[in-house]
């Protein structure tokens, strides 16, 4: 039988070419499989809840609730599906696993995307996977924020009505832009529908073909190798096989991590749409995007109102801080590989401080986003009297520059004076080991 | 050599083939791209998508209460939440929420202290004032204020002063709410005109003019 297939399959190719693929021996390499494993588990959940949700916005009577005869309780039928999936078995408990996990799955792959950054795996001939998981990175916060509307809660509605603000911002195509993506006018008809499309079809399509790519080209390409690998042969790929060896070890990391996120949803409980009704005129206070893009918030917030107009388009703050400034620090992601000018290609991991500026102008950056997600927070801050409305903006753009300049030279610092000691260390240690040495 | 490659029946071929598809792939392309011209569906201006009008009457927008009509009795300096309900095409009510922009403000203040650039003819004796409850930065609702005095938005902490005209005293926004002239008819609050000023979503005055147009010239 074996044979049998092998000779219309050619099976003996795929073992050689894809199950005898060999995995480096070290955790960090783990963090793409765990995105991976979300993105599966996300799938699963994923049609279980479709199974159940009714993705429209026109108005049904709340059967949990349904009033009187001549005033009924309407109520979005998305939001009545997903308070009634909230009511059946174990449905509340799917609507976690699935929030949860993807939120671990964005910040797995923001790990594993620092993993790649710090140790260089980025350089040549890896750019195009880089390309790629930037990519992956962006339609995965894209399809997260899709979901996040589909409740249609009251916070997904006031979430919804910023996201269209900001589509509809775009200086001169904006509004049709805006009306494009979400069907018409806020709130359109259609827009429930619309986004339904886009979260269980577009894209997780997208999200499927990259990474089958984004492997496909791992696979071509090999992982890089850990520096144990140059010590024990040089050159040469080290690493256990994926059938069999890597087979069990990751099945079980995948066991493990599916029983961490049931574990972690059977106590945390997501975003409680009972608790924010239907959508109403009642804005909700400190109201904010997910953690990822708090980010984008913050700049929002620290951006003076300012309006521009140019040739019969304008150009507002809005647009500025959450469209540009974004789009400026994707490109700076996207450019990470070229900034690497080696001709010969990449075999180990780098050692982070070996690359003393690469690695503090990493810093830098994540230091920066984490000041502009605190800027987020700056209605909070108000409120807690650590700021005040007057000299909030001037304060938290001072930190902008000066925390991630300090983490920049703070590094440097560091690595240098690391680097030092072990020379030091090493040059002592010569002066007592034989000349013949 | 070249002279021989270039008769090469198999590099014509080849050039054929590549421009034919070349040339599928635009068309096609093409061809795809004008069926995204479904995804923008017609707006149609219904009468519940309608910004307040000459004539309405206001309503309470909270939940427990929609639909009531406000007494002048309810409104004090807290920040009241309105819709505008008109006539449908049949007279029966409509209210005015189908465009969620609608939603207004609405505040009574001791006599004397509304003062400009509030438009005091556009209130009931100086009184009781309405506004768009839109911020004009993203479009979220503005709420009273956690710190004492006048209004701030939740998203990011725009500050308006209701007692002047709702102008902008802290915050983003690059505008001032835009005030809608009310007027006292018998025990109701009625719209006497359009807003004052543009509110949000528009940008430009001429936009909101021409939109004043399209809502007159669809009634009339
Ligand atoms: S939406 Fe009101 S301050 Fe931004």
């Amino acid at each position: 039988m074996n044979q049998w297939l092998d000779e219309r399959l050619h099976i003996s190719r795929l073992n050689d070419k894809f199950l005898r693929k060999a995995f480096p021996v070290h955790h960090s390499f783990f963090l793409g499989e765990i995105t991976l494993f979300s993105l599966i588990i996300l799938i699963l959940t994923g049609i279980l809840l479709a199974l159940a949700y009714e993705p429209s916005n026109s108005l049904v009577t709340n059967s949990f609730d349904p009033g009187t005869s001549d005033k009924p309780n309407l109520i979005p039928a998305a939001y009545h599906s997903a308070l009634k999936i909230n009511a059946m078995p174990f449905g509340d408990m799917l609507r976690r696993i699935h929030h949860w996990t993807a939120n671990i799955m964005v910040a797995a792959a923001v790990i594993h995307m620092m993993r790649i950054y710090f140790t260089g795996a980025f350089k040549k001939p890896r750019e195009i996977n880089w390309w790629i998981g930037m990519l992956l990175l962006i339609f995965t916060a894209l399809t997260a924020v899709t979901g996040y509307v589909l409740p249609y809660d009251n916070y997904a509605y006031q979430t919804l009505k910023v996201i269209y603000g900001i589509a509809a911002s775009v200086p001169w195509v904006g509004e049709w832009v805006a009306q494009a993506a979400f069907a018409g006018k806020f709130p359109g008809a259609g827009v429930i529908p619309r986004i339904y499309g886009y979260h269980i079809m577009l894209l997780p399509g997208i999200l499927l073909a990259l990474t089958g790519a984004h492997m496909l080209l791992m696979i071509k390409q090999k992982h890089t190798q850990p520096q144990y690998a140059k010590r024990i042969a040089y050159k040469k790929i080290v690493g256990v096989p994926l059938s069999t060896q890597q087979t069990p070890i990751m099945l079980l990391l995948a066991i493990m991590f599916a029983a961490i996120i049931v574990l972690f949803s059977a106590f945390i409980p997501v975003h409680p749409i009972e608790h924010y009704g239907p959508p109403s005129t009642t804005p909700i206070n400190n109201i904010k995007p997910d953690w990822y893009l708090l980010w984008v918030f913050g700049a929002l917030a620290i951006i003076p109102s300012f309006e521009v107009h140019l040739f019969g388009g304008l150009i507002g703050a809005e647009f500025v801080g959450a469209i540009v400034v974004p789009t400026l620090f994707l490109l700076a992601m996207f450019a990470v590989p070229m900034l690497d000018r080696s001709k010969d290609n990449m075999y180990y991991a780098e050692n982070p401080t070996n690359h003393p500026v690469r690695l503090a102008a990493g810093v830098a950056f994540m230091a920066a986003m984490i000041v502009m997600s605190v800027a987020g927070y700056k209605p909070e801050l108000i409120s807690a009297g650590i700021l005040n409305t007057a000299n909030a903006n001037t304060i938290l753009w001072i930190l902008l520059f000066l925390i991630p300049a300090v983490c920049y030279f703070g590094v440097l610092g560091i690595v240098r004076g690391i680097r030092t000691l072990r020379e030091a260390d090493q040059r002592e240690r010569g002066a007592f080991s034989p000349a013949d040495d | 050599m070249t002279r021989y490659k270039r008769k090469d029946p198999e590099i014509t071929r080849r050039k054929f083939i590549n421009a034919a598809m070349g040339g599928t792939v635009a068309v096609g392309g093409i061809s795809l791209l004008s069926t995204l011209g479904t995804a923008n569906p017609v707006f149609r201006l219904t009468r519940d998508k309608m910004p307040p009008l000459k004539g309405d009457v206001l309503v309470h927008a909270e939940e427990s209460k929609e639909g009531q009509i406000i007494k002048v009795s309810e409104l004090s300096d807290q920040l009241v939440r309105a819709w505008p309900m008109g006539k449908g095409e049949d007279g029966s009510n409509v209210i005015r929420k189908g465009d969620p922009n609608n939603i207004l403000a609405l505040f009574r203040f001791p006599k004397g202290q509304l003062v400009a650039p509030t438009n005091l003819e556009a209130t009931v004796d100086g009184e009781i004032v309405a506004y768009s409850d839109v911020c004009t930065h993203a479009g979220c609702s503005v709420a009273d204020s956690d710190q004492g005095d006048g209004m701030k938005c939740p998203c990011h902490s725009g500050q308006f002063d209701p007692k002047r005209g709702c102008i902008v005293t802290g915050g983003p926004p690059p505008r001032a709410l835009a005030q809608l002239p009310v007027q006292l008819d018998g025990e109701q609050l009625v719209v006497s005109d359009f807003f004052l000023a543009m509110p949000y979503p528009y940008i430009a005055e001429s936009e909101w003019e021409s939109f004043k147009k399209e809502v007159e010239e669809q009634l009339a």
